[in-house]
């Protein structure tokens, strides 16, 4: 059997045997969907291994030119094994994690979507690609729905699928043409041979593919359901989909479509970075105001997201690098931080911000992992984030567009601060009486959070290894050509950083004093601020979510729309032959009342229209 | 006379002339009707399916029995007719076994089994036949049963919808009475193994279409089908997926895929209107609140779909087309029958009153899910490939307008079959004391149903390869 087969197949046949355990064997389920995902994790690192000898397969699938071929080049081995690694720590965390629904179909669930997004990874069709990418759709809404037994994981399952679904289908018809237009549906081959924007038709594919890869990826204005679902799914859930598999697979078709498959012109450059920066701003607002944990989390899940969008869309080295450097760290501290969240709710009961406080001496581990994530994620050195975030920044002032950079520099100020809310509030500050006797999370749950957050400071104070390792031979895998990526310098864009530490550490105790010295409340002075109050308020009545708004305001006028001609091709087919005839009917059935003299007249009348007829037709023969 | 030939002649002959024998096999007594049915059910689809490999070995297999001026009885199986014709009669099979409980409670069953095995017979004349004229024959035949079968109950109401169906299905096939002697006269033959590759006039081929468009149920004839959603279930799935609007698509296929090159400005309008059927009849199944006409307006969207890839005019649409055709097939009919499964349950068909469905019939709620993920295309279902290879084919086409329209199909298509499972088997329950799940083998039909449809498209590379093979040795004009 081929290598590169172990990572789809092995899942998916776990995943087969894991329905048919019982769901009341204790830890079977566990051990085995565990085990299943570190030897897969094994073989990730193995077929990572022996490249450059690019591991390879293609089998006959549904006729000629759709064959069913994978291709384990150097981006792609690096997104299997990061989709190895996580799949493995979230199988450990749910260990003995209680909240997660039934534990069958969890792992169930776990198992398929691994073996899917390996899947993804590891497809060199598109066609392939495609199948293995919109199949997760079916996890995704099972994994929701099945999470907690609330009306509002229904809800939430319906619209996490439906946006993704209606995404995956303007992915589908842009791989369609883009396969057509380049003859091969094989992106190995079509990068041989870069597709131009220069004409309407493959401008309109790419952006259907753009599409796709950024609400997979969960950036503006695709998001809506990510911050739902910290509210109506689990912790595990969070870590391993959203955080994690989510954004590792959208930017990792981002960056295939935006260097590999297309070569883009300056105009589409504008409209990435464009959007990069709106995701940005935009949800790092909502997060600061956030006041539950997890849901404050999927904001800034999002937010990051305009990172890597920002970075791939300078189309620079420098900034492709840090886009998908930023992609792999985001999902190492962003999964940390849900896991904290998770271990939280789990000894407390509760992620509401104001009834937390003071946890940190009673869960001291969680609290260090929770400190060095949050750290990574605001980007102070020497965690990953900084460097991440600095490949970006670098990039965004070499577009020759400083206005980005500004904007992402904002979004680090409006993190960290949030951050500053959050950990204080959670962490430090008063305890509540009833958490007196909280107690340290469990040893499978701090684990996994112990690797991750090793992760953040490993690749932030050897960030070298990474780019060296991982991101420069994944770019030259896609045919970036780019110099030295790592290396750190003391000169301006150190100094702003810490300059954006001092503001929003600042800004914290403003806001603190501002909120009567409670943390959850640090955040009021902007929330409750003039103008931005109301945008605020607009903003969580989901004035400005394109799914309640379309299903809302869009769908129902539009369906009644169609509902109407629907009715008018009825009446055609129904009322009008049917009332006609009957009019015809009932009009002749008038003169067949028997009388006789009416019968003689008619008759008489009808011989005088048929001389008359026969006259102006050149007369009787 | 060898096997093939004898299993061609038998799968016409042994359903048609053997629905006449079940009201003598009622009289001995009702299980031995019912056995009779099935019995009648499973062995046309045995012998469909033993044509397999003679076409697949040999290519087509011929029976003729001659009559005068050109009129002969041509039964002809190629790869198209054997797989139109397996995929009815597995389907028709596996809802006469379902039946069997269904029907149960009602009266009138020995016309229902008559119906239903003489629809499936005169669905396997019309697909095996090779000449116009006896396809014309069989087509009226289906009409008469469809007639007697959605007018089964026997309301005022039902009555009227039946004469609906009946009425416009007649209507369009005098008009395509009007396209087959318009043929003849260009011609001098009805023998479609004559007429291959020869050209057709725009004029009657647009009066083949008005037959085709009323038989599958697109716009503008399209409204008779949900309203002949007052049928039992089993009728509604038999006309939906197995045997009725199937029709006109096998007709279509047959006579301008595999026959007749048909004019670009014919295709081209073909296109606009199906695009416009699956736009409205989506947004309609967006406004209905009845389960059955939601899924019935599914399928005058999804027939749409089946037509673009048809009329796309190249190889890899009328691959999909072809796919299509069989995973709509299976799926479709599963819904329906879980449909039935509900409204016996439930004595509604207003989803507004069913809600919260799943807790207590979750291996109904599990098929009904798994079916409608395949009829969205959703992978791994076999519904993605059909779904897929039909855009790819529309783009290859490169008309804009048409991508577009059914792009918003395709997403209507999502919407109103999550909003329809959602309202079903999640939402808050409305007023029902928790219906028990079906009896066992209805809830075994709708579960085979479902897991076929997954393991179609687990194993695509089969039905993919028959397709592209029927579509490589037969179709024409294709690029």
């Amino acid at each position: 059997m081929n290598l590169i087969l172990i990572p789809i197949f092995l899942p998916l046949a776990t995943a087969a045997a894991v329905l048919l355990i019982s769901e009341r064997t204790k830890y079977l389920k566990e051990i085995l969907s565990s085990a299943a995902a570190l030897v897969t994790l094994l073989a990730a690192a193995d077929i990572f291994l022996q490249l450059p000898d690019v591991q390879q397969l293609s089998l006959p699938w549904i006729g000629s030119g759709l064959g069913f071929t994978l291709r384990a080049d150097t981006l792609s081995a690096f997104l299997l094994l990061a989709v190895s690694l996580f799949s493995a720590a979230i199988s450990i965390y749910s260990f003995s994690m209680p909240d997660k629904g039934s534990s069958k179909w969890f792992f169930f669930n776990l198992l398929m979507t691994q073996a899917f997004a390996a899947g993804a990874a590891l497809a060199d069709s598109l066609l392939v690609m495609l199948f293995f990418w919109e199949g997760l759709l079916v996890f995704l809404y099972t994994f929701i729905v099945l999470s907690q037994d609330s009306p509002g994981a229904r809800r939430t399952a319906k619209k996490a699928f439906l946006i993704n679904g209606v995404t995956d289908l303007c992915l589908l018809v842009g791989i369609t043409i883009t396969g057509y237009i380049a003859g091969t549906m094989n992106m190995s081959e079509i990068a041989r041979n870069k597709l131009t924007l220069d004409y309407g038709w493959s401008v309109f594919a790419y952006v259907l593919l753009l599409i796709g890869a950024v609400s997979k990826a969960g950036a503006m204005p695709f998001h809506t359901w990510i911050p739902d679902a910290a509210t109506d799914s689990s912790s595990p859930f969070m870590a391993y989909i959203p955080a994690a598999i989510d954004k590792l697979l959208g930017i990792y078709f981002l960056a295939r479509a935006s260097v590999y498959l297309y070569q883009l012109n300056g105009a589409m450059s504008i409209v990435l970075m464009t959007l990069g920066a709106f995701t940005i701003l935009a949800a790092v607002m909502m997060a600061f105001v956030q006041k539950d944990y997890k849901r404050l989390l999927s904001y800034h899940a999002v937010s990051q997201t305009g990172y890597m969008i920002l970075g791939i869309g300078t189309l620079n080295p420098i900034g492709i690098a840090g886009g998908l450097f930023h992609m792999i760290n985001h999902a190492t501290y962003k999964s940390c931080l849900f896991m904290t969240a998770g271990s939280v709710e789990r000894r407390t009961g509760t992620n509401d911000l104001s009834k937390l406080g003071g946890l940190f001496r009673l869960m001291p581990l969680t609290g260090i992992f929770f400190l060095i994530a949050a750290a990574a994620i605001s980007g102070i050195a020497p965690f990953n984030g900084f460097f991440s975030k600095e490949l970006v920044y670098r990039g965004a002032l070499d577009s020759g567009h400083p206005l980005f950079f500004w904007a992402a520099e904002l979004g680090s100020f409006l993190t960290l601060a949030s951050f500053l809310k959050l950990g204080h509030s959670v962490y430090f500050g008063k305890l509540p009486e009833n958490l007196k006797n909280t107690k340290e999370a469990p040893f499978s749950m701090l684990l996994p959070m112990a690797a991750l957050a090793a992760i953040c400071v490993l690749f932030g104070f050897g960030a070298h290894l990474p780019l060296e390792r991982f991101i420069g031979p994944a770019l030259d895998s896609i045919g970036v050509r780019h110099g030295a990526l790592a290396g750190f310098e003391a000169g301006k864009l150190y100094f702003l950083s810490v300059i954006v530490i001092l503001a929003a550490v600042i800004n914290h105790m403003l806001g603190l004093a501002a909120g009567g010295g409670k943390a959850s409340k640090a955040s009021d002075h902007i929330h409750y601020a003039p103008v931005l109050k109301e945008a605020y308020a607009m903003a969580e009545n989901r004035v400005f979510d394109i799914y309640e708004l379309g299903m809302d305001k869009v769908v129902p006028v539009v369906a009644k729309a169609m509902f109407s001609v629907d009715r008018f091709f009825d009446w055609v087919i129904d009322t009008a032959p049917s009332s006609t005839a009957g009019f015809f009917s009932e009009a002749s059935e008038r003169f067949h009342n028997g009388s006789y003299p009416l019968y003689l007249a008619l008759t008489l009348a009808g011989a005088l229209v048929y001389i008359l007829l026969a006259a102006l037709n050149g007369g009787l023969k | 006379m060898d096997l093939p030939i004898k299993m061609l002649t038998t799968a016409v002959a042994v359903p048609v002339f053997g629905a006449f024998l079940i009201p003598f096999a009622g009289r001995v007594s009702s299980s031995a009707r019912n056995a009779f049915a099935v019995l009648l059910g499973l062995f046309t689809f045995a012998a469909a399916a033993s044509l397999l490999s003679p076409v697949l070995g040999r290519g087509a297999v011929d029976y003729v029995i001659a009559f005068p001026r050109g009129f002969d009885l041509i039964l002809h199986a190629d790869l198209l007719s054997v797989f139109m014709a397996t995929v009815s009669s597995f389907v028709s099979a596996v809802i006469l076994i379902y039946s069997l409980d269904y029907i149960s409670h009602y009266e009138n069953q020995t016309e229902y089994y008559t119906m239903v095995v003489l629809f499936l017979g005169s669905m396997m004349g019309l697909v095996f036949s090779a000449n116009l004229l006896w396809m014309y024959v069989f087509w009226e035949m289906t009409g008469f049963a469809s007639w007697r079968l959605v007018g089964f109950f026997r309301s005022d109401r039902d009555v009227a919808k039946a004469n609906k169906t009946i009425l416009v299905t007649v209507f369009g096939a005098l008009c395509m009475l009007i396209g087959i002697i318009m043929i003849y006269a260009n011609y001098g033959t009805l023998d479609l193994r004559a007429l291959h590759g020869q050209a057709i006039t725009f004029t009657a081929a647009v009066f083949i279409l008005a037959g085709i468009l009323s038989k599958s149920a697109t716009l503008p004839f399209s409204t008779w089908l949900p309203d002949a959603g007052v049928a039992p279930s089993t009728v509604t799935s038999l006309l939906h997926a197995a045997v009725l609007v199937k029709i006109g698509v096998y007709a279509y296929a047959r006579i301008f895929g595999v026959t007749f090159a048909a004019p670009e400005a014919f295709s081209t309008m073909v296109l606009y209107i199906t695009g416009a059927s699956a736009l409205i009849s989506a947004g309609a199944a967006l406004v209905e609140t009845d389960i059955k006409r939601i899924i019935a307006y599914s399928t005058i969207s999804q027939l749409a779909f089946i037509f673009l890839g048809l009329a796309s005019g190249n190889k890899t649409a009328f691959i999909g087309a072809i796919l299509y055709i069989l995973m709509h097939s299976v799926a479709k009919g599963g819904l329906f029958l879980c449909a039935g499964i509900i409204e016996q349950k439930t004595h509604t068909k207003d989803i507004n009153r069913m809600g919260g469905l799943f807790r207590s019939m979750p291996f109904t709620g599990a098929a009904f899910g798994l079916c409608s993920l395949s009829i969205m295309g959703i992978p791994p279902f076999g519904g993605f490939f059909g779904k897929y290879l039909v855009f790819a084919g529309a783009a290859q086409n490169g008309s804009l307008g048409v991508l577009l329209m059914f792009l918003f199909g395709a997403m209507m298509t999502l919407l109103y079959l999550a909003r329809l499972f959602y309202k079903v088997f999640l939402g808050e329950p409305a007023g029902h004391e928790s219906p028990k799940e079906g009896s066992y083998t209805m809830v075994a039909s709708v579960m085979a149903l479902a897991l076929i449809s997954l393991a179609l498209g687990a194993f695509i590379y089969y039905p993919a390869s028959y397709a592209s093979l029927l579509t490589a040795t037969l179709g024409v004009n294709l690029q």
